[in-house]
C-alpha cells in the first residue's frame, strides 16, 4: 500500500514538472514583446491560447501586447480572462484599470448581490457548499442509523441549508454581470440598437473594452445587457465572451 | 281586438303629427353654446356644443380662433314633450384642440335660422401647458363615421342605429414624423348593452401609431334623439413617408344585444315611432329587461377611412437634426460646478413640449473641443396618455481635458410644423470652474501610453468626483514565468475531477451507513437470544415449583435452569456451561458449591442410571433447597 502511495506521489510530481515546463512559443513571444514586435508576440501568444493550455499569465501577457499595439478592447478582454482564471492577479487588475481609462470603456454596474458576494470566488463557494452538503448528509445518515438526537438533526438541516444558500450564491454570481455571459466589446464603433438592423434606433454607443452581458443570440446579432441598465442588440462579431 | 288597436295607434299618431307645428310655432327659436370644460391643457381636447331650440335647418358658420383648432364633429336632434308642449332642438357638436397656452375667447357666432339670425354667447377657454408651444393657423380636422358590418345581422347594425365608430383625425395635412392626435369614438345605443371587446385597430400603412389609450367607462351622449354610450379611444399617429394616405378604417370588435329572429319579418310600428325612425329598439323585445327576446352577438364595427396629406420635411436640415418634429423647449444644467481636469461633469438637458419624442435625441455641445463625452442616458415622462406631450431628460457625462470656465451651450434642432421650418434651440453657456493642468493626450500605443484617472460608468456619475489630479501611468511589466498549474474557465462545480472526487465522501457515507446497519442488526440478534434465555429460565423455574414431576425430569430441569442463568451471566451458549462456569459467574460460597455439585451429580446419575423409570418422588425439603439454590444465582 505504501509502495502504491509512493508511486502515485512520484507520478503526480512528474506530471506537475512536465506542465511547469515553459512552452517555447511563450518564451519566443516574450522575446518579441521585449523587442517591440507586438504583432509577432500576439501571434505566438494566440497560438498558445489555441492549444487550450491556458493560464492567467498567458492572457495577461497577451493583454499587454494588445495594449501596446493600441487595441484596448482586446487588451481589456485578455486582462478580464486572466482575472477570470486568477481573480487575485494584481498585475492584471492594475493594467485593466489603465486600459479602461484609456479607452473610456463602460462597465456594467454590479448588482447588490454581486457586491455582497464578491468577498469569495465561485471556487470558494463551491468547496464550502460541498463540505456543507456532505456534513449535512452524514449528519442525517447518523440520525437515521444511529442514536436519534434532535440536536444532530438540527445541525444536519442547518448544514444543508447553508449548502443551499451557497449554491444560490454560485448561481447569482454565474448569472450576474461578472458571470459566464460577460463579454467585452472588441470592435470600434459598436452601437447597441433597439432591433436587429443597422437602421434601428440606437440605444447606446459602446467604446471598445466596454462590458456587456449576453442575454441571447439571434443569427449574427446578440441581445445584451448594457451599462446604464440598458439593453440592446449588437453585432455578434463586435464582442467576445470573456470565458472561453 | 286587433282592429281597434290599430285604430287607436292611428289616432294617436295623428295627434302627435298635428302637435309639433303648433308647439314649435309657439316658441321663438333660441341658441345656447357650452364648453365641456372651461380649462384645458395644450393638446387636450374640449367639446363644444351649440344647441338651437325651436328651429331646424340652421346654418352653422365655420368657427376659427387663433390658437384653437375647432372642428364640427356632428349634430343630433332631440324632441321633448312637456304637458303636450313639444320642443325640438338640434345640437351641433365641435371639438376644440388648444394649440398654445393662454386665455381664448370664442366670439359670438351668428347663426341664420330661416329669416332669423341668432347669436351664440361668448365662450372663454383658459389653456395651460408647458412652454414653448406656438399657435398655428387652423388646418382643420376630419372625422368619418361608419357602422357595423359584422357576423351578426347586418340589418340590425347599419344606419347607425345600434352602434357607430367615428374616426377623428385632427389634421388634414401633416409633415413626415409629425405626431397627429387621433380619436376613435365607438358609440352603442344604450339599449343595446353593447361594449367593445378590445381596443380598436387602425389600418394605417405608412404610419406609426402610439399605444391606444383605453377609457375606463363610456360617456353618455344623445345623438339624433337617441342615447348612446360613447367610448373614446385616443392615440397619435406619425407618418413615415410623404404622400397622400387614407387612414383607417378604424375597426373594433364589440358585443351588442340584437333582437332574436322572429317568425314574422314585419312588425307593427311602435305607436311612439312617429317619425318613421325605424328604430329596431322600438321592438317590444327591447322592453324586456331579462333579455328574453334579445341575444348578445359579436360584431365588427368599422369607421370610414380619413384622407391625410403628408408632406416631406424641407431639405437642408441642420447636421444635428435627429428627426424630431413638433414644438419643444430646452433647458440645461451642469453639476458639479467646480471640478478638476479629467473629472466627470454631469450635464442635464430637459426637452419639453409636444411631438414625436421617440425621435428626440440628446442635445449636442456646441463646441466639443477640450471635452470628452460619454454616451447619454434618457428618461421620458409623458404628460398625456398617448405620449404626445411630455418631458424627456438626458444625463450626459463629460470630462474636461483642460481648464474651462463654462460648458459650451447645448443645442437641439427640431422641425416645427407650425412655422414650417427647422428650429435650433440653444441653452446659455453653463458656468463651471475647471482647475488643474491639461491632461496629456492618450497615446494609442507604445510604452509611453498614459492613462486618465479611473472613471465610473456615466449612469453612476453622481458619485463624488475623483479629487486627485491624474498622473501618467503605464501598464505593468510582462510576466515571463510559466505557471506550474494550468487554469480552466470551467467552474469548479462542473469540472470532472471535482465531480469524481465526490465519490470519496459518497463511498464513506455508504460505508458508514452499512457499518451502522450491520452493528444494529447484530445487537438485535443478541437481544433476541438474551430474551429467549430469560424466558426459558423463567419457564424452568415455574416448572420446578410444580408437583408430580419425576426426579429425573426435576433434576434435568434444575440443572438446565442453572446453565441458562449462567449462560445469561457469561453471554455464552448454555450447552457449554459446566460447574466451574457457574461458580465463576456467581461467585458461590463453599456450601452453595457443594449443593450445586450434588445437584449436577444427581442429575447425571438419574440421567445415565435410568432411575427415572421408577415411581420415586423428591422430598419437599430437597425441592425447597434446590429452588433456593437456583434463585440465589444472581450475577
Amino acid at each position: 500500500m505504501k509502495k502504491l502511495v509512493r508511486i502515485l506521489i512520484v507520478a503526480i510530481g512528474l506530471t506537475g514538472a512536465a506542465q511547469a515546463e515553459t512552452p517555447p512559443e511563450f518564451a519566443r513571444a516574450n522575446q518579441e514583446f521585449g523587442a517591440g514586435n507586438f504583432d509577432i508576440a500576439i501571434a505566438d501568444y494566440e497560438k498558445l491560447v489555441q492549444t487550450g493550455n491556458w493560464n492567467a499569465t498567458l492572457f495577461y501577457d497577451l493583454g499587454n501586447s494588445y495594449y501596446r499595439k493600441g487595441d484596448f478592447g482586446r487588451a481589456i478582454l485578455n486582462y478580464d480572462r486572466a482575472l477570470a482564471l486568477e481573480p487575485n492577479h494584481p498585475e492584471a487588475r492594475a493594467n485593466l484599470r489603465i486600459a479602461r481609462d484609456n479607452s473610456h470603456a463602460l462597465q456594467l454596474a454590479p448588482a447588490w448581490t454581486d457586491r455582497l458576494l464578491r468577498f469569495a470566488t465561485v471556487q470558494h463557494y463551491t468547496i464550502a457548499a460541498c463540505i456543507a452538503f456532505w456534513a449535512g448528509l452524514f449528519g442525517l445518515a447518523a440520525f437515521f442509523v444511529s442514536r436519534r438526537s434532535p440536536f444532530r438533526m438540527v445541525l444536519s438541516l442547518l448544514a444543508l441549508a447553508v449548502c443551499g444558500g451557497l449554491a444560490y450564491s454560485i448561481y447569482v454570481i454565474e448569472n450576474g454581470n461578472t458571470g459566464r455571459s460577460l463579454a467585452v466589446v472588441t470592435s470600434p464603433n459598436i452601437t447597441a440598437r433597439l432591433a436587429t438592423a443597422d437602421s434601428a434606433a440606437a440605444v447606446l454607443a459602446l467604446p471598445v473594452g466596454s462590458e456587456v452581458r449576453i442575454l441571447s443570440q439571434r443569427g449574427e446579432w446578440v441581445y445584451a445587457a448594457l451599462p446604464n441598465d440598458l439593453r440592446g442588440w449588437m453585432p455578434a462579431t463586435g464582442i467576445e465572451q470573456v470565458r472561453l | 281586438m286587433g282592429r281597434s288597436r290599430n285604430q287607436l295607434v292611428a289616432l294617436l299618431g295623428l295627434m302627435f303629427a298635428l302637435l309639433p307645428p303648433v308647439a314649435f310655432g309657439a316658441e321663438a327659436p333660441r341658441v345656447t353654446a357650452v364648453l365641456s370644460n372651461s380649462q384645458a391643457q395644450v393638446g387636450e381636447m374640449v367639446q363644444m356644443q351649440i344647441r338651437i331650440t325651436g328651429a331646424r335647418g340652421a346654418q352653422i358658420p365655420d368657427i376659427s380662433v387663433d390658437g384653437l383648432e375647432i372642428h364640427q364633429t356632428g349634430s343630433s336632434q332631440q324632441f321633448e314633450m312637456r304637458n303636450f308642449d313639444m320642443t325640438q332642438s338640434v345640437t351641433y357638436s365641435f371639438t376644440i384642440l388648444p394649440l398654445k397656452p393662454g386665455g381664448f375667447t370664442i366670439p359670438p357666432q351668428k347663426i341664420k335660422v330661416g329669416s332669423t339670425t341668432l347669436e351664440t354667447p361668448e365662450l372663454r377657454l383658459a389653456v395651460v401647458g408647458s412652454g414653448g408651444t406656438t399657435a398655428r393657423p387652423s388646418q382643420g380636422s376630419q372625422s368619418s363615421r361608419g357602422s357595423g358590418g359584422n357576423n351578426a345581422d347586418d340589418a340590425q347594425t347599419t344606419g347607425g342605429k345600434l352602434a357607430f365608430v367615428d374616426l377623428i383625425v385632427t389634421k388634414k395635412a401633416a409633415y413626415v414624423g409629425e405626431m397627429i392626435p387621433v380619436e376613435i369614438r365607438v358609440g352603442f345605443n344604450s339599449r343595446s348593452h353593447g361594449r367593445p371587446l378590445e381596443p380598436p385597430e387602425l389600418s394605417s400603412q405608412g404610419f406609426t401609431m402610439q399605444k391606444v389609450d383605453v377609457p375606463d367607462q363610456p360617456r353618455i351622449q344623445t345623438i339624433d334623439g337617441r342615447t348612446y354610450e360613447v367610448w373614446s379611444f385616443k392615440t397619435a399617429i406619425a407618418a413615415t413617408r410623404a404622400g397622400n394616405f387614407d387612414i383607417g378604417p378604424a375597426q373594433i370588435g364589440a358585443l351588442v344585444a340584437v333582437p332574436k329572429q322572429r317568425q314574422q319579418n314585419s312588425r307593427p310600428r311602435s305607436p311612439f315611432d312617429l317619425f318613421n325612425m325605424d328604430d329596431p329598439f322600438s321592438d317590444p323585445s327591447f322592453q324586456d329587461p331579462f333579455g328574453y327576446f334579445t341575444t348578445m352577438q359579436r360584431a365588427t364595427l368599422k369607421s370610414d377611412p380619413v384622407h391625410l396629406e403628408v408632406k416631406a420635411l424641407p431639405p437642408n436640415a441642420p447636421a444635428d437634426f435627429s428627426g424630431a418634429v413638433g414644438n419643444f423647449s430646452l433647458t440645461g444644467d451642469a453639476n458639479p460646478k467646480s471640478v478638476q481636469v479629467g473629472d466627470p461633469v454631469t450635464l442635464t438637458a430637459t426637452i419639453s413640449g409636444k411631438g414625436n419624442f421617440d425621435r428626440v435625441s440628446a442635445p449636442t455641445l456646441e463646441d466639443e473641443h477640450g471635452w470628452h463625452k460619454y454616451p447619454p442616458s434618457a428618461k421620458f415622462k409623458q404628460d398625456d396618455t398617448v405620449g404626445f406631450s411630455g418631458t424627456k431628460s438626458f444625463e450626459m457625462v463629460v470630462s474636461p481635458n483642460e481648464k474651462k470656465t463654462n460648458v459650451p451651450p447645448l443645442r437641439f434642432t427640431f422641425f416645427d410644423p407650425l412655422k414650417e421650418q427647422y428650429v435650433t434651440l440653444k441653452t446659455d453657456a453653463l458656468p463651471i470652474k475647471v482647475e488643474g493642468g491639461s491632461m496629456p493626450s492618450v497615446a494609442a500605443a507604445g510604452p509611453s501610453a498614459t492613462a486618465a484617472p479611473a472613471r465610473t460608468t456615466p449612469a453612476t456619475s453622481a458619485e463624488p468626483p475623483v479629487a486627485a489630479t491624474p498622473a501618467p501611468q503605464d501598464i505593468l511589466y510582462q510576466v515571463t514565468e510559466w505557471p506550474a498549474r494550468p487554469g480552466s474557465f470551467v467552474p469548479l462545480y462542473r469540472s470532472n475531477i471535482f465531480l469524481g472526487a465526490q465519490l470519496l465522501p459518497l463511498a464513506a457515507l455508504l460505508g458508514y451507513v452499512g457499518w451502522k446497519l450491520r452493528q444494529r442488526r447484530l445487537l438485535d440478534r443478541e437481544a433476541r437470544r438474551t430474551a429467549a434465555l430469560h424466558h426459558e429460565a423463567n419457564d424452568l423455574v415455574r416448572a420446578l415449583k410444580r408437583d408430580g414431576v419425576s426426579p429425573q425430569e426435576y433434576y434435568t430441569r434444575a440443572s438446565q435452569a442453572i446453565r441458562v442463568k449462567t449462560a445469561l451471566a457469561l453471554k455464552i451458549d448454555p450447552n457449554v456451561v459446566d460447574l466451574d462456569d457457574v461458580i465463576a459467574a456467581f461467585h458461590l460460597d463453599e456450601a452453595s458449591r457443594n449443593r450445586l455439585q450434588r445437584l449436577f451429580e444427581q442429575t447425571d446419575e438419574l440421567k445415565y442410571s435410568g432411575g427415572g423409570n421408577g415411581t420415586q418422588t423428591i422430598a419437599p425439603e430437597q425441592r425447597r433447597e434446590t429452588l433456593e439454590l437456583i434463585e440465589s444465582l444472581r450475577a
